[in-house]
């Protein structure tokens, strides 16, 4: 729960999610569900020349299984609220 | 019980991660990638979340003329990244001094 | 040698502190000291030496294997 809980408090910010098959989308978090499968919006392909196909894709949503890395915007990570809620998870089992 | 959880043993695999949090710490993934950074998050899928990242990623390409394999090491750096678990082989912490 | 163990979740629970080989699904050899395991065959080893096709590559002083990696673990006479 606990990453679900902190990409909810993302919502409305910028980030690029890196799939498993390399293709990289930057947009707006729109939503998130308990298995991180998301929602974004205004979306731009990193690496547009490669993916032509991919132009007109302004919002979509991504499995989370298929999801490699998500790339985070500094202002939308607090060091301490983060070491905290790990401590108290890793407690809980 | 909950005082005792935050004491320096390893009764289970995860517990080496634990004592890892606000460290340095080295992750290998699938796909021949490995990174390191600073862990400031995870659960027990090792979902994780790293600051000041290296990510290397380690390419073998085949020369069209002679064939012989040429290994490249393309890295770059991320200063926030949230990697999910299921990539994951391997986490090693800094060598503890305990 | 302890060869009473009679089921897998014995011959695991024997092995802690003992020298061990780790194969994953890639092929990559980990050999160390066992410092434990879960029930997802998630594993804490110790001085750990990593080999790919047989060459060490790399040595760790602490790692932790995430299970669904692990092929097998089998135990090391010596190092």
């Amino acid at each position: 729960m606990l990453f679900f809980s902190y990409f909810k408090e993302l919502v409305g910010k910028e980030v690029t999610v890196e799939l498993k098959n390399d293709l990289a989308i930057t947009g707006v978090l729109h939503s998130v569900d308990q298995y991180l499968n998301i929602k974004l919006e205004n979306t731009k392909v990193v690496n547009e020349a490669k993916y032509p196909h991919m132009l007109s894709v302004k919002n979509c949503f991504i499995r989370g299984s298929v999801v490699r890395y998500i790339q985070l915007p500094v202002d939308g990570v607090d060091v301490d609220i983060l070491h905290d809620a790990t401590r108290r998870e890793a407690r809980g089992g | 019980m909950a005082a005792a959880e935050e004491d320096n043993t390893v009764k289970e695999p995860l517990d080496l991660i634990r004592l890892s949090l606000d460290e340095r710490i080295y992750v290998k993934l699938r796909g021949d990638r490995e990174l390191r950074g600073k862990l400031h998050a995870y659960d027990q899928h090792l979902n994780m979340v790293l600051g000041d990242v290296e990510e290397s990623v380690t390419l073998v390409e085949i020369d069209d003329e002679t064939y012989e394999e040429i290994v490249r090491v393309d890295k770059r750096t991320i200063p926030f990244l949230f990697v999910r678990g299921d990539g994951v082989i391997l986490v090693s912490p800094p060598l503890r001094t305990s | 040698m302890s060869g009473t163990a009679k089921t897998p979740a014995d011959f695991l629970k024997a092995i802690r502190g003992r020298p061990v080989v780790v194969k994953l699904n890639s092929g990559v050899d980990y050999r160390g000291v066992l410092a434990c395991l879960d029930g997802y065959m998630n594993i804490a080893m110790e001085q750990t030496e990593e080999y790919v096709n047989g060459q060490l590559k790399n040595k760790y002083g602490d790692c932790f294997i995430r299970g669904n990696n692990v092929l097998y673990i089998s135990t090391q006479k010596s190092q």
